[in-house]
């Protein structure tokens, strides 16, 4: 099972005195529904939730931030507290965690003399790995559908707009469906490319 | 409803990814992102909008900033400005080889003007001019073949090259593949390793699929809701992507895999760190051969100066097809 951390090892906003153990996870998952099943997919659909918000707030580490969330939540079933409303519990401890870095990214900002500004480095060009996953992810969708995504992206400002009315007629559907559906395309085309890539990398 | 009526308004979205809305504006859009699908894949498309709006440089200059140190803070957003990268350059290929080739017409001749203008001509004049003319068609039509023949033979160059290339990663892949079983097999070290037979024309080829089951902390580690893989012939490797908690943070990691007799299977000894869509990983190769149908035991160690403790167990059970 997990093991305690020094607490004066971390940075202050993941200090943990706390880990989850099996029996709290278990009680966690008791706490969102009656039968284990339902239990597992409500915790999998807060732990999305919980990623989304962390990375709507501009956290750096969403992922941690997700787990450390759990961790808290869990610690406090574990001390009696009673949680009538699951996702809205998890969301109101991740708003204290959200302050907690907020606090913590300042200090090290203040420590560096820094403005906290984020090293973007200027992207390159795609690389011809990428490109080649991303065509083959895309000839597997239907043709329909790969209309649709490259339609729904090409041109730019005027034209794109242009181009996206005309696929709303094409389609006979209103211009939010249209953007929906592109959403959809759009996000199973990056776990396409996420998967050839790391097949490509082993 | 009990969330608060947020107007679906694509720039009060924007400002909130951006980290420009005051805390309680905030509370609302999440709360209402939160109970209300649909209002979710809202925020998510607007995400993606101004994810595109940037790689095209239409995002206005006082924003950017924002952008870059508020919006890309994370790496999960920076990936999604890759992918719309790529997706961008992908897109305005399509573009370029779909277009259809822009004829333009010449406006339509005075027709009087024309006729008038050859008249005027001397039968000589006319029927040099009319020499010129056919010559110049022939040379338009044979530049067009040539033209249309060159981007033929470049295109089936191209997909050759394709294939060619293709022919390639798959060659290496099975060449990795066996040398992971390989190595697998005499890392286990059950007994003495057998000789590798040398495959004979007769013998069918050595399965080399891989087939992967990720394991997460938390959900894996419990006696419920025990992942199951299911292994057909074709498979050679099986590969384990065990999630590991943030907290358990050591330079290397340790795995073993036990079967029912808590005889030992597999396992792989200074594992590093990943990170891939499941998270915090250590990936952890087994040939399929080793697993039986029955349950497992996975057991996860944190290797830290000569010092091994144990973080977790995860559970999976084996079927075959």
């Amino acid at each position: 099972m997990a093991t305690e951390t020094n607490p004066d090892d971390l940075p202050a906003a993941t200090n943990r005195k706390w880990s989850l153990t099996q029996e709290a996870f278990d009680r966690l998952l008791r706490c969102l529904a009656d039968e284990r099943d339902a239990a597992a997919e409500k915790y999998l659909e807060i732990r999305r939730n919980l990623l989304k918000f962390f990375e709507w707030r501009g956290c750096p580490f969403p992922e941690d931030h997700a787990d450390e969330t759990v961790n808290r939540v869990a610690r406090r079933l574990t001390e009696g507290e009673e949680i009538r409303n699951p996702m809205a519990y998890f969301i109101g401890v991740a708003r204290l965690l959200v302050l907690e870095i907020v606090k913590a990214r300042a200090k090290e900002t203040q420590a560096l003399g820094e403005m906290g500004k984020v090293e973007i480095v200027e992207s390159e060009d795609p690389s011809e790995a990428r490109l080649e996953c991303l065509r083959q992810c895309l000839q597997d969708l239907s043709p329909e559908n790969r209309e649709l995504i490259l339609g729904y992206y090409q041109g730019e400002k005027g034209e794109k707009i242009e181009n996206r009315r005309k696929l709303t007629e094409r389609l006979q559907v209103p211009v939010n469906t249209l953007r929906m559906r592109a959403l959809r395309l759009r996000e199973k085309l990056q776990d396409c490319l996420q998967k050839c890539l790391a097949a490509a990398e082993m | 409803m009990d969330y608060p009526a947020t107007p679906y308004n694509e720039e009060l979205i924007v400002r909130y990814l951006l980290g420009e809305l005051d805390e309680k504006e905030q509370v609302e859009i999440e709360d209402h992102a939160f109970q209300d699908e649909q209002y979710m894949q809202s925020v998510l498309t607007v995400e993606s909008d101004l994810i595109d709006e940037y790689i095209r440089g239409e995002i206005p200059a006082d924003r950017i900033n924002q952008f870059e140190n508020h919006f890309l803070a994370s790496a999960e957003r920076r990936d999604k400005v890759e992918f719309a990268r790529t997706l961008a350059t992908v897109s305005a290929e399509q573009q370029v080889t779909q277009a259809a080739p822009i004829v333009r017409l010449a406006p339509p001749v005075r027709e009087n003007a024309l006729l008038a203008f050859i008249r005027s001509l001397n039968p000589v004049a006319a029927f040099s001019l009319a020499a010129a003319a056919l010559i110049l068609v022939f040379g338009m039509v044979w530049f067009a073949r040539e033209g249309l023949r060159s981007r033929t033979q470049l295109a089936q160059q191209q997909a050759e090259q394709r294939e060619r290339e293709a022919q390639q990663r798959l060659e290496a892949e099975r060449k990795r593949n066996e040398e992971i079983a390989a190595q697998q097999q005499r890392e286990v070290k059950e007994g003495p390793t057998p000789p590798t037979p040398q495959p004979s024309p007769e013998t069918p080829a050595p399965p080399t699929a891989v087939a992967t089951l990720v394991l997460l902390p938390g959900l894996s580690r419990g006696s419920g809701g025990v992942p199951t893989l299911t292994v057909n012939p074709m498979i050679g490797t099986v590969r384990l992507l065990v999630g590991v908690d943030p907290q358990d943070d050591y330079p290397r990691f340790k795995v073993e895999v036990r079967n029912q007799n808590n005889k030992l299977v597999g396992g792989q000894n200074n594992l590093t760190l990943r990170k891939t869509k499941a998270g915090r990983t250590v990936v952890v190769d087994l040939p399929a051969s080793k697993l039986t149908p029955g349950r497992y035991e996975l057991a996860l160690k944190g290797l830290n100066e000569g010092a091994v403790e144990d973080l977790g167990f995860y559970y999976f059970d084996v079927q075959k097809k």
